[in-house]
């Protein structure tokens, strides 16, 4: 029996998950406690956080995982940059300097600031820790998994036979062959920013009409398999790790867009230009993973897949997947990206150490908890009223019904990107106003990012098609919304007619769970807009502190803590 | 410092697409700031002050964005698109510094922004660029309240005014320290370029050569097929 903490971090989104016995005791993204977007840096806050909700001190951790091979990685880019000369003469010293004066020496820093022998740190290959994450908390013994991302160490996708609590390579493909780079470097190209914008862009292809295939046939060339080849000279990431592209990829689609520009998808030729670039990737990006996936049955005849890697957080193409691939089951943990590394990196520390592998994953609530006094003594100095609810669930359905945004907060927030009734932001689902003030007043997206609802699990199946699957609890799939119910559901209908739903249980998130059911009772519809509890280009709420400097800053109407409501002054 | 201030000020402004550039550093300013006061009002132990840490991040917020904004305005006018968000990093002052000095170190930043913006508010009335001028003028009022509520509560902690100025000194002293650091990193990241361009320029020839003479033939060999993990992954 062992305590093993799984570490990821270095490039974005780091994160540390705790496992004792082979249970998963805590999983937290840094970005969560130190309050900056998809932090990269080494992730000691979040590390001390999973130890101190385990009570475990560091001295007694058995093992420490990194989610990566330091020597490997320094290896891939060494080659890859000397492979471009002279190309990468201005990249060479910065990726130099980051690899050799930081990365390089990440286990020893580990072990030095966390105070833990070196002997007990250890790594795990990049893609290996993602099929541990994707695997082992899913309900299935026996499974295909696919890992897609940007790069590891050099292995950008790979295939694995998962069988109990062993996993075995059974293909990969390597770096500039990546769809995770692909999509980057496309996101880029669409003005957003990398590792963030990606979501941007699914959203932006239900908007336009994939009319690119021939210049992306240029692109990326695809075999029935499932390999495939990235023609590399479209993609400046080889010589220029913040373009992400290169002048040929602009001959090729035209333009890049400039950032930070409002977008006029209705009277712009030039944007609907841009909604067809998009749709044109997602849609190669839903063909590739198909091709990936059936070769995965093919070799594996297993019929649940595992996903994991930044690209599993497609949840379009998850849910093409779940249609299209012939499996019976597709499973995408909450954290797939990078952050799921330091989970997998755990689970598989614990596996070797003798452990037992974990009960599946039933919610992704494996955060810190939020404490309603320290919020009720704050919110009564900031001047806020505070009332302590007898039925908060009440309450808070009543409030929404009444078309007023809710922010709301209950129990350990949530591991991963997707706000799933821990931190969350509600609203009516079936009134289009709320959901335009809301983006107006608060959230400020692009006007072509849909909104998710959360339904009663049991009732998901009369307003979502396909749903509820092993996908939907945590928000990594789309379904359509059934055409008896997609008028009353027009705040959270996509363009395509699909919603990103979230189907809730009393065991995954039993306050969410009880603001649906009271929100039933007096409307008769079990589902509520659920977004993320955060501003936008801000990590998703922690702690109390953190939701009340939310609440003093946004025209929310009210707060939940656990069972306060706490609302302003009147004036 | 003032004096100079007001002798370049003038100058620096008039700089063709330096204004924008300056507001949006002014908004990554706030942006940081709010940052570590948002880190600061969680790790305070006083609720009173974390209230305090937390109006005062909204403020910084708020001013944030109006930096960002107003720089956006510049840049369009100028027919360039906008810097984007105000993206900022913390420096985690507050553990690193203890509260004393972490309250010294805001109030000293705080009476430094107060004394530009004054400056600067002036300058731009007195060009005529009255939207300017109001944002410097609306964002002075704050800064005078932090200015004051973080010297009330520096006093407060310190646990008298002579206690108080010696952190204030304390805090320069850092600050002063920092650049140094900052400095030298600076320098030395320059020289760590040049070298490693060196090396580069050095290197990377005949490595290609060698690359390219082998690796078209292992590029043939690695053609339309998938490749096995290594033992070592499995």
């Amino acid at each position: 029996m062992a305590a093993v903490l799984g570490i990821s971090g270095g490039y974005h989104d780091a994160a540390a998950a705790l496992v004792v016995d082979g249970a998963i005791v805590a999983a937290i993204q840094e970005e969560r406690l130190s309050r900056h977007k998809n932090d990269p840096r080494l992730p000691f806050r979040a590390a001390a956080a999973c130890l101190a909700h385990g009570g475990i001190p560091a001295a007694a951790l058995d093992r420490v995982v990194f989610y990566e091979q330091p020597f490997d990685k320094l290896e891939r880019v060494l080659v890859s940059s000397l492979a471009v000369f002279p190309a990468s003469l201005r990249q060479f010293p910065r990726a130099m300097g980051s690899q050799v004066g930081d990365k390089l020496w990440v286990l020893d820093e580990l072990a030095e600031r966390l105070g833990v022998a070196r002997d007990k740190v250890t790594t795990v290959a990049h893609h290996r820790a993602h099929a541990a994450s994707a695997l082992f908390p899913s309900p299935y013994e026996r499974a295909a998994v696919l890992t897609v991302d940007g790069v590891g160490e050099a292995v950008s996708t790979s295939l694995w036979r998962g069988e109990g609590t062993a996993l075995t390579p059974i293909g990969q493909l390597e770096y500039p062959h990546s769809l995770g780079l692909l999509y980057a470097g496309l996101t880029a190209y669409l003005g957003f920013e990398v590792n963030e914008g990606e979501y941007k862009v699914m959203g932006l292809a239900a908007y336009g009409t994939p009319r690119f295939r021939d210049e992306f046939a240029r692109l990326l060339r695809v075999e029935p398999d499932g390999w495939f080849a990235l023609d590399a000279s479209y993609f400046g990431r080889l010589a220029d790790a913040e373009l992400g592209f290169g002048p040929k990829l602009e001959q090729l689609l035209g333009p890049r867009r400039p950032p930070y520009q409002p977008w006029d998808l209705e009277g712009s030729e030039r944007d609907r230009r841009y909604a067809d670039i998009a749709a044109t990737l997602q849609q190669v990006t839903e063909e590739v993973m198909l091709a990936l996936a059936r070769e995965a049955q093919r070799r594996t005849g297993a019929d649940a897949l595992c996903l994991a890697g930044g690209v599993a957080l497609n949840a379009v193409a998850n849910a093409r997947l779940l249609r299209e691939s012939g499996f019976a089951h597709v499973f995408v943990q909450p954290a797939a990206g990078d952050a799921g590394g330091a989970l997998g990196a755990a689970l598989l520390g614990a596996l070797e150490l003798g452990d037992p592998r974990p009960a599946p994953l039933a919610s992704a609530a494996l955060g810190l908890a939020i404490d309603p006094s320290a919020a009720h003594a704050l919110a009564t100095e900031l001047g806020f009223v505070v009332t302590r609810a007898d039925d908060i669930a009440g309450d808070t359905a009543e409030l929404i019904a009444r078309g007023q945004i809710v922010a709301f907060c209950a129990g350990r927030f949530e591991w991963g990107p997707r706000a799933l009734g821990q931190r969350s932001i509600l609203a009516d689902a079936r009134d289009p106003d709320s959901r335009e003030r809301l983006n107006r007043a608060i959230k400020r997206r692009e006007p072509f990012r849909p909104f998710a609802p959360a339904v009663l699990a049991a009732d998901a199946a009369q307003y979502f098609v396909a749903a509820p699957n092993a996908m939907t609890p945590f928000m990594t799939t789309t379904c359509p919304i059934r055409d008896e119910h997609a008028g009353a559901l027009a705040a959270v209908r996509h363009v395509d007619g699909s919603a990103r739903v979230q189907t809730v249980t009393a065991a995954a998130a039993p306050a969410l769970h009880a603001v649906l059911g009271a929100f039933a009772e007096r409307t008769g519809v079990p589902i509520v807009l659920n977004t993320s509890f955060n501003g936008a280009g801000e990590p998703i709420i922690a702690s109390e502190v953190d939701a009340l400097a939310f609440f003093l800053g946004h025209p929310i109407d009210a707060l939940v803590v656990e069972d306060l409501l706490i609302t302003r002054a009147p004036r | 410092m003032r004096p100079l201030l007001r002798l370049v000020t003038p100058l620096v402004w008039r700089v063709p697409g330096h204004g924008a550039r300056k507001l949006f550093e002014f908004a990554r300013a706030e942006q940081g700031s709010r940052l570590d006061l948002l880190l600061a009002a969680r790790l305070t132990t006083s609720t009173t002050r974390r209230a305090a840490y937390l109006r005062h991040a909204a403020d910084e917020t708020r001013h944030a964005q109006m930096f960002a904004r107003r720089s956006t305005e510049l840049r369009t006018a100028a027919g360039s698109g906008s810097y984007g968000p105000p993206i900022a990093d913390t420096e985690d002052l507050f553990e690193r510094l203890g509260e004393l000095r972490f309250l010294a170190f805001v109030h000293r930043g705080e009476a430094r922004g107060r004394a530009q913006f004054e400056l600067y508010a002036k300058h731009f009335a007195a060009r005529g660029d009255e939207r300017t001028a109001a944002l410097f003028g609306a964002i002075l009022v704050d800064e005078q309240r932090h200015e004051s509520y973080t010297r009330a509560l520096l006093v407060e902690l310190a646990g008298s005014e002579a206690a108080a100025r010696r952190e204030l000194r304390r805090a320069t002293a850092w600050a002063a320290w920092r650049q140094w650091r900052r400095a030298g990193r600076a320098l030395a990241g320059l020289v760590f370029t040049v070298a490693m361009s060196g090396v580069y320029c050095l290197a990377a020839p005949p490595t290609t050569l060698v690359a390219y003479l082998t690796g078209r033939r292992a590029e043939r060999g690695r053609r339309r097929r998938w490749l096995q993990a290594p033992p070592a992954e499995r």
